[in-house]
């Protein structure tokens, strides 16, 4: 039946128009978009065809939450405030401005042993990074190693832009509120001497950033120094920007610490790489559970804005660090689509039985 | 000059032609879209001009009114000086003016003067649009944005008052390492305020979707063209589809609660047949259609021969002779004519053309019964009689027919010197101005034809001595000439002559109703549409026509309000009693549908007259006017059915104006065909113009324009409510996505010390609503179909699911822009909660703000596409290709804007950035997480929403869903919703 039905629209649809009269060119064309006969899928979301998905939704969704949820449960991490605030901190004495430099020392003891690759991170709390006058003063040309660009920045910059005269490089508020805190790490074996850990500062960055949107003023063979010429460091700064680090890979604008800070936070409360620690061998853990001490270079102020410091130290898994949100959010969301599918199942079972009978009555 | 086939350039004064007489034929197609040609005349002074030295000597002045729009209008007069007399006067009027844009016909060339050039000719003033009519979609669309106003300027508000707040602490302000420039520092407060909250402003403008009002229009224009590109309102007979002039309505037609509807053309064909005359009370009916017929008058030929005395067979000659005469056909001799109306009696080489398809009736139906009309030669008009001889009158004056006065008349000298008026018209107008004949008779006979459902029309004449003529000619001619008032001093002229009148006769004219009129009326009020019929008729014509097409049934009880009943009552009592017996009426339906027995509920229909009409509307001295327009409303709205008759044109305009602004303020369409419609058309909501048979300035003046009525039916209930379907989701689709796009934005604030940090790329915010979005919503709302075009059309009542603006009410609106707040919290505490403190990547390296901004603005755009896939019913490969295509526009983007240091940029924030966030598995992870969680609430909503409390719409979806698979084929004239009673609307 239905198939001589459709058969038949077939039919109607197709040549009639052909057999063309005087005026049959103002006739329309019989084309199924014309017509809004376009063959179509209709899919209608009833309880039938929704419910497998809120089940497979459930039964794809728990495993996975539970998935990350162990696995960040997993993951190491500790997290040392030094910020000083509290007069029994060691860091308290740092907090005035007269003693130059400061250097103060926490003790933590890590419970267990870090294992693989340890990553140290430094946070700040109460920095508002993505504020807006903040996001924007800096000047990309100048970063990317433009010549002009390097001695005459962007308007952005201001009031970072000049000083007495001369460009600063680089410019803006950004670099020059960079992070100049100095994390040292040791631990304290069961000798009397503590073992420093070699801290890693290259691969902090992003490759691309390194290599690509950050590039020193050109000239490959005259000095650094030189290249910046003509230029001044930012105002808070202590050295200027070509003497970052003694090895000319890492110094200028490709200094990683640099371009790290370079990438303003999304939220006022941030972390941002700080050094890598490589696991030496398969045998021994990175960082074996036992006393450490944290050798800080007390220089950056956070204290006038309310601002907190930290050390974390963190191991990280394929989806990088600890983080209780996505695992919980799987499993929360995995079981109402479950629950819903169940309550969908059985609102579709009294219905169905209700609406077979009204067909029966009809 | 003007030559043949060639357009004229400007409105001109037709001065002579190369034709002997005076005349020639344009075509104004271009212009109103009637192809037949019109024959124009020189004026009478220098037509005898034909070169163009002769018009280089003329000599004259024209004096014409200021340009008007109205194309049929013309008044001027020429005075031409000779070298002798005094000026003579002519009056000058539409049918010496040739327009604009008309091209010349059959006529080797003319000569004129230029009146109107430029943009002061009638086709120019044409241009001007008509007032404009905005749909209720519009309107709504237009509160919402109100409210989305209120919305944006008080985010910008909060968020500008927070930021003082939040910034009176000065390290807050101002930290060390983010100070500000001197001449920041420097600036009023106040100053520093308002900037502050015009940057909010300016961040959350988006939230207004502008580029909703572009897609709109866009809809609109190309979703008119599946109208016209309908192939079912194509009519084969007239090789006329539909069309759309203007597609700002496309949407209202599927919110129509009133239908007027004309009857004459409209609901009937306008295909006149001549069925009878009664000339002093004996009746005639022409062989060719008395075959067959049981008439009680069968007998009616016979008394042809059986002459009635030599006085009869006199008045009986006479009414033929009137009816030759008095009308304004063209006789077309040539055959190549495209005159859609070629006398049936083939055997003839002529065809009659008139503006009136009952004129041709009559002469045609007259030519059986003996009296040829021949042609109009110089002013004579020729008739061959019984007996084959040729009779010549003069035609002196014909007093030209319009719908006030409802009468025409001519005045010819006979032969013999005989000077006659003959006048033809409604019974109504005629009646009144006789002072002899057998009215009683012919009166009786002039209801029995109408009861049966024909068009009369009485004939009447005088006979004029030469010395009144005179008189007659001096008052025309007076009239003619006013500059001023012409109109007006012609009817009172016309008044004058055209009485004490004889009666002759009266003759009847069938009027066959449209095919499918029944259907399509029954179908509508099906749809909940009130049907009313507007019409010139009387009241027993029109009453049996709309029996005929089943306005009314036969178990339909008729109120009446006509002149014959308030001669017996005041108005006030037959309005009251109405009320009561309506309201008692309305009162027992409700019980009624209460107790489930609603089936054979009392219907009512309302049959009210012109005079009466005028009555209810003429405001009293005590206002007490409003009090019967509220009872009349009253009653109208309690009747299933309600037929005006002998209505005045502009009487059908104020009962749709009546109705327009009754409280409800419901959606009205007028359907008609003829020029007297016009304005009923211009007036209502919807004008739907019949391509008829009566002239195109219906279908000129009407939005849009269909060949027959029953098309009507496909237009409303399938086309519109498609339309408005497409539309309101469209509309609401643009608020939920921008609400998605900048609730976002909003939060961010909240996070960045309220310092309008934009969360997502310039290239984003600008690219959102252009590129990434726009195209699925375009395509959606020009092709979705939540249900079968065939299932609309089956079932009528789905029509009632969308009344009274019901997809964009608060209820709907409050839910999708909640939906988007819902959703916008979803995306932004999700990526908040993501990004908190912490990292995502496995190699230890930290994101920015910027990603932040991208994983937000990256599941949102899938959430957002995806939602619009959810409501999609009807996926044809364009849709799959938009919608599909606009996801994988946005990566492909995405892709390339970070990829590459673009030197044209002064900032390279978003580099790498979307490529290091997918490089990230936990991004994914909360893709997929936000994505989902967004879209749960929806799904949810619409699955228990049809499962619990199903609309009609979605029952037919249902069980013509669950039919396709089972394989039963549908059987097409079986209502696929079977509820008899479709429910009650919720309110």
């Amino acid at each position: 039946m239905a198939m001589n039905y459709n058969a038949k629209d077939e039919v109607d649809g197709g040549p009639p128009c052909a057999p063309g009269g005087t005026a049959k060119n103002r006739r329309p064309d019989n084309t199924a978009f014309k017509q809004q006969r376009l063959p179509a899928w209709q899919p209608i979301l009833t309880a039938g065809t929704v419910l497998p998905t809120f089940f497979i939704i459930g039964l794809i969704f728990i495993p996975i939450g539970i998935g990350i949820f162990v696995t960040s449960n997993n993951i190491r991490e500790i997290e040392i405030d030094y910020t000083g605030t509290d007069p029994s901190s060691p860091c308290n004495k740092c907090l005035s401005p007269n003693v130059t430099p400061c250097i103060c020392t926490i003790n933590f003891t890590l419970e267990q042993s870090f294992e693989g690759n340890v990553f140290m991170y430094y946070g700040l709390s109460n920095f508002y990074q993505n504020h807006r006058r903040y996001v924007k003063s800096r000047d990309d040309s100048q970063l990317n190693g433009d010549p002009s660009a390097l001695l005459n920045p962007s308007k952005e910059c201001e009031p970072y832009r000049r000083n007495e005269d001369k460009p600063i490089a680089p410019c803006g508020a950004i670099a020059n509120s960079m992070f100049n805190d100095t994390l040292d790490l040791f631990l304290v074996g069961n000798e009397s001497d503590p073992t420093p850990i070699h801290l890693i500062k290259k691969g902090i960055a992003w490759w691309t950033d390194k290599n690509v949107k950050f590039r020193n003023p050109p000239g490959a063979d005259i000095p650094l120094e030189e290249r910046f010429k003509g230029t001044t460091k930012p105002v808070n700064w202590v050295k200027p920007v070509y003497m970052l680090d003694p090895n000319e890979d890492n110094s200028g604008f490709i200094n990683e610490d640099f371009i790290v800070w370079m990438r303003t936070a999304a939220l006022p409360t941030f972390r941002k790489l700080y050094r890598l620690i490589e696991r030496k061998s398969d045998l021994h853990p990175t960082l074996p559970a036992g006393r450490y001490y944290l050798n800080i270079t007390y220089n950056y102020p956070v204290h006038s804005f309310d601002g907190r410091k930290r050390m974390i130290l963190s191991t990280i898994s394929w989806m990088g660090g600890k983080n209780p949100f996505l695992g919980i959010a799987y499993i929360a969301i995995g079981s109402i689509s479950f629950l819903l599918g169940v309550v969908l199942l059985v609102i579709n079972h009294k219905y169905r039985n209700s609406s077979n009978t009204a067909d029966i009555t009809i | 000059m003007v030559k043949e086939d060639e357009t004229f350039p400007c409105d001109l004064i037709f001065l002579s032609s190369s034709r002997a007489d005076g005349t020639c034929h344009v075509t104004t197609a271009s212009l109103d879209g009637e192809s037949s040609h019109k024959t124009h005349y020189a004026v009478q002074d220098t037509k005898g001009f034909h070169t163009e030295e002769d018009i280089d000597s003329l000599h004259a002045t024209i004096e014409c009114e200021r340009p008007q729009p109205d194309l049929y209008k013309f008044v001027g007069r020429i005075n031409v000086y000779n070298d002798l007399n005094d000026p003579v006067v002519r009056p000058l009027g539409s049918e010496n003016l040739l327009l604009r844009g008309a091209t010349l016909k059959n006529t080797e060339k003319i000569f004129g003067v230029a009146v109107y050039t430029g943009m002061e000719t009638k086709m120019a003033l044409n241009y001007q649009s008509k007032s404009q009519k905005r749909s209720a979609v519009e309107k709504s669309m237009n509160v919402f944005l109100i409210v989305y106003l209120c919305i944006l300027v008080s985010k910008a508000l909060i968020n500008t008052i927070m930021k003082y707040v939040w910034q009176s602490e000065p390290f807050r302000d101002e930290p060390w390492y983010n100070q500000k420039t001197e001449a920041e520092r420097q600036r009023n407060l106040l100053l520093r305020a308002f900037t502050d909250f015009l940057a909010f402003m300016v961040l959350f403008n988006y939230i207004i979707p502008v580029s909703m009002y572009v897609t709109v229009e866009m809809q609109k224009f190309l979703g008119s063209y599946f109208i016209t590109w309908d192939e079912e309102m194509f009519d084969e007979e007239t090789g006329e589809g539909p069309l759309v002039n203007t597609s700002d309505l496309n949407e209202e037609l599927g919110q129509v609660e009133y239908v007027f509807t004309d009857k004459t053309g409209t609901l009937t064909e306008n295909n006149m047949e001549f069925k009878e005359c009664c000339v002093e009370g004996h009746v005639y009916v022409p062989h060719a259609v008395c075959n067959g017929q049981v008439l009680p008058t069968a007998a009616a030929i016979d008394m042809i021969d059986a002459s009635p005395g030599a006085g009869g067979r006199e008045r009986e000659e006479l009414f033929f002779r009137a009816v030759c005469l008095c009308h304004t056909i063209q006789v077309k001799d040539d055959d190549e004519v495209d005159g859609p109306r070629k006398s049936p009696d083939s055997g003839k080489r002529c065809a009659y053309i008139s503006s009136s398809p009952d004129e041709v009736a009559l002469v045609e139906g007259i030519q059986r019964l003996g009296f040829t009309y021949l042609r109009l030669k110089d002013n004579y008009m020729e008739l061959r009689n019984r007996d084959n001889d040729i009779e010549r009158f003069e035609l002196l004056e014909i007093l030209s027919f319009d719908s006030v006065r409802r009468r025409m008349s001519v005045i010819v000298k006979s032969a013999t010197g005989e000077i006659y008026l003959f006048c033809k018209g409604a019974d109504s107008s005629i009646f009144p101005r006789v002072i002899e004949g057998k009215v009683d008779q012919i009166q009786s006979r002039v209801e029995r034809n109408a009861v049966e459902g024909l068009r009369t029309l009485c004939v009447a004449y005088k006979r004029l001595i030469q010395e009144e003529y005179e008189g007659i000619y001096k008052l025309l001619q007076a009239a003619k000439v006013a500059l001023h008032d012409r109109e007006r001093k012609l009817a009172e002229a016309y008044e004058q002559i055209e009485k004490d009148l004889i009666l002759l006769g009266a003759t009847a004219v069938e009027d066959r109703l449209q095919e499918k009129a029944a259907d399509t009326i029954e179908a509508l009020q099906k749809a909940g549409i009130k049907v009313w019929v507007l019409t010139g008729d009387k009241m027993e014509t029109a009453a049996a026509a709309c029996y005929a097409c089943r306005l009314f049934r036969r178990n339909t009880q008729l109120l009446e309000v006509t002149t014959k009943r308030l001669e017996e009552q005041s108005l006030h009592d037959v309005l009251c009693e109405l009320s009561k017996t309506v309201l008692h009426c309305s009162a027992s339906l409700t019980r009624d549908s209460f107790s489930g027995l609603s089936a054979d509920v009392q219907d009512y229909g309302l049959i009210i007259d012109g005079a009466a009409l005028s009555l209810i509307m003429k405001p009293h001295e005590d206002g007490s006017s409003s009090n019967y327009r509220e009872l009349f409303l009253d009653i109208c709205r309690n009747c299933s059915a309600v037929l005006c008759c002998r209505m005045a044109p502009l009487q059908k305009a104020q009962i749709v104006k009546l109705i327009k602004f009754s409280k409800e303020h419901p959606i009205t369409l007028a359907i008609g065909d003829g020029a007297n419609d016009v304005s009923m058309i211009l007036e209502a909501h919807v004008g739907i113009g019949i391509i008829g048979k009566e002239g195109r300035q219906a279908a000129r003046n009407s939005d849009y324009a269909i060949p027959k009525f029953k098309h009507l039916k496909k237009m409303l209930l399938v086309h519109g409510h498609f339309y408005y379907i497409r539309i309101s989701e469209l509309v609401q689709y643009f608020f939920y996505k921008n609400v998605c796009f900048i609730f976002p934005q909003f939060l961010y604030q909240f996070f960045c010390g309220f310092s309008q940090q934009t969360l997502y790329d310039t290239a984003y915010l600008t690219l959102y609503n252009i590129s990434f979005t726009s195209l699925p919503i375009l395509l959606h709302s020009l092709t979705e179909q939540h249900v079968a075009m065939d299932t609309l059309k089956r079932d009528p009542a789905l029509y009632r699911d969308i009344a009274k603006n019901a997809l964009l009410c608060w209820r709907v609106f409050i839910y999708w822009t909640f939906l988007g707040v819902f959703d916008a919290l979803v995306f932004f505490f999700g990526a908040y909660f993501m990004f908190e403190n912490t990292t995502v990547t496995s190699n230890g390296q930290v994101f920015g703000n910027w990603t932040f901004g991208t994983l937000v603005f990256t599941v949102m755009v899938f959430t957002v596409t995806l939602k619009l896939a959810l409501d999609t019913h009807y996926w044809t490969w364009i849709n799959h290709f938009v919608i599909w295509g606009s996801l994988l526009f946005y990566v492909v983007f995405s892709l390339l804007w970070g990829g590459i240091i673009w030197p044209f940029l002064s900032y390279q924030r978003m580099y790498y950035v979307f490529i290091h966030m997918l490089s990230s598995g936990p991004a994914w992870l909360a893709i997929v997480l936000l994505v989902a969680v967004s879209l749960l609430p929806d799904v949810l909503k619409k699955v228990l929403c049809r499962q619990l409390w199903p609309s009609a719409t979605e029952r037919v979806q249902r069980s013509s869903s669950r039919r396709a698979p089972a394989d039963a084929a549908p059987s097409p004239d079986r209502p696929l919703l079977m509820d008899p009673e479709p429910r009650p609307r919720r309110e």
